[in-house]
């Protein structure tokens, strides 16, 4: 069994395991672990099951990863609203829909997330934890319960940990972004060694107001140097 | 790239489909605002369910709620040690026991009172009546029941999607609101437990069309 194999079968068991007896109980027993454990483990399972499937071709279907980061977007927006979590937990059919689009939300990250470059990632983001963050504080701010299946304490808690999320994925994708702008500069220069470098300008190293900007770092991520 | 834009609309058209069907076309974005629509939109039978109370030999639900005088009742779920949403729920029912009783003229359309126990192994027929008797409840107004089969509550709670959840203090957390019945036993309108004028005055009406 390939490591993409065993990944794949990690996929299949932890999304079992997140619906199944007795984890789906414990991770829904509480809104906090629903939406902040529950989701993401689907979402990771998904990411997992994906692994066989990502190293091929640039689907035309998903240049830059646009369509797959949309469909997660759109996704995660429905998933934030609450009348989803109640459903969830009386209604089996609305937990198999949540579970596949969770999944499914999974799958299209990892199939996109590296194909974005900074600009598509950077636009995805700023949709999506603005929302969270939003979203996290109404939960947090609330005078009522939003769910019937939890309490007010759950709820609050639930949103000061979305808006936790949201902050810390930003800071953390900054960074990220930082880095990754300064190797692709570094790598840049040192394709011209400063040897062959001289007082003139050449093809190698042009003026530094004219020096086009790294296309690895505005367009890509991967593959890195 | 007009195969990713295609795909990307997609996407977007899904989850906007989705979320379209979660929220009833955007109006709501709770289960509790959900059931308020889906009763007013539809109106929920009670299920025939057998209930005790002090007063109330084990009857109906559906019997006790159907009213030859045309009157309609509003009805709350609660249990008697309820210190918290209960409680808010209790005096709001004294106000609204004192207003039917201040307007109960001779052919005013007739409103009644019922609040239902979804506690029945703490709350029989003894710990209501102390419970009623604490809240002064008038019984030709106010009557108290708890389900007689507790293996029948669930049917009770699903159909009216009452939701009862541990508050975490050997208490119970649940979406309290008052919720408004017509002479054919039906639910037909469900209010949240402050908007006591708006649930009476609907009452009223309801109960003064179905005298006509």
């Amino acid at each position: 069994m390939t490591l993409r194999q065993g990944r794949f079968v990690a996929g299949a068991v932890l999304a079992v395991a997140c619906v199944a007896w007795p984890l789906r109980g414990l991770l829904e027993a509480g809104m906090a672990t629903h939406m902040l454990i529950q989701f993401p483990l689907l979402m990771i399972a998904g990411a997992l099951l994906w692994e066989p499937f990502a190293d091929g071709a640039e689907s035309r279907w998903n240049r830059l990863g646009i369509a797959g980061l949309a469909f997660a977007a759109g996704m995660l927006a429905v998933a934030m609203i609450p009348r989803l979590l109640d459903l969830a937990l009386v209604d089996a059919r609305v937990e198999a829909a949540k579970s596949i689009a969770l999944l499914a939300t999974g799958a299209a990250l990892r199939a996109s997330w590296s194909r974005a470059g900074l600009v598509v990632q950077g636009f995805f983001l700023g949709n999506v934890l603005p929302m969270t963050a939003v979203v996290g504080t109404l939960y947090r701010d609330a005078p009522v319960r939003l769910c019937n299946g939890y309490r007010l304490d759950e709820q609050e808690l639930a949103g000061t940990l979305l808006v936790a999320l949201a902050i810390g994925a930003a800071i953390a994708w900054l960074v990220d972004a930082g880095v990754r702008m300064h190797r692709a500069e570094i790598a840049l220069r040192s394709a011209c060694p400063p040897a062959s470098r001289p007082a003139r300008h050449d093809a190698c190293d042009p003026p530094r107001e004219e020096r086009p900007w790294p296309e690895d770092a505005s367009t890509t991520t991967l593959p890195r140097p | 790239m007009f195969r990713t834009a295609f795909a990307g609309i997609l996407s977007v058209v899904l989850a906007w489909a989705a979320a379209a069907w979660l929220t009833h076309d955007f109006r709501v974005f709770t289960a509790e605002g959900a059931r308020r629509l889906e009763v007013r939109d539809a109106p929920v039978a009670t299920p025939s369910i057998e209930v005790v109370g002090p007063g109330v030999e084990a009857a109906a639900l559906s019997s006790l709620l159907r009213a030859s005088d045309g009157a309609a009742t509003i009805v709350d779920f609660v249990y008697t040690r309820c210190v918290s949403v209960c409680a808010a729920l209790g005096s709001g029912f004294q106000q609204l026991q004192a207003r039917i009783a201040a307007d109960d003229a001779p052919g005013a359309p007739p409103v009644r009172l019922l609040s239902v126990s979804f506690d029945p192994a703490r709350d029989d027929v003894a710990a209501l009546a102390r419970y009623a008797r604490e809240l002064r409840a008038d019984p030709h107004i106010w009557r108290f029941v708890t389900v007689r089969d507790t293996a029948e509550l669930d049917e009770l709670l699903r159909a009216f999607r009452v939701v009862v959840i541990p508050d975490g203090f050997a208490g119970y957390e649940h979406n309290a609101a008052l919720l408004v019945t017509d002479a054919n036993a039906r639910l037909v309108r469900v209010f949240d437990y402050d908007e006591l004028d708006e649930a009476l005055h609907f009452a009223r009406t309801l109960a003064a069309v179905s005298m006509q």
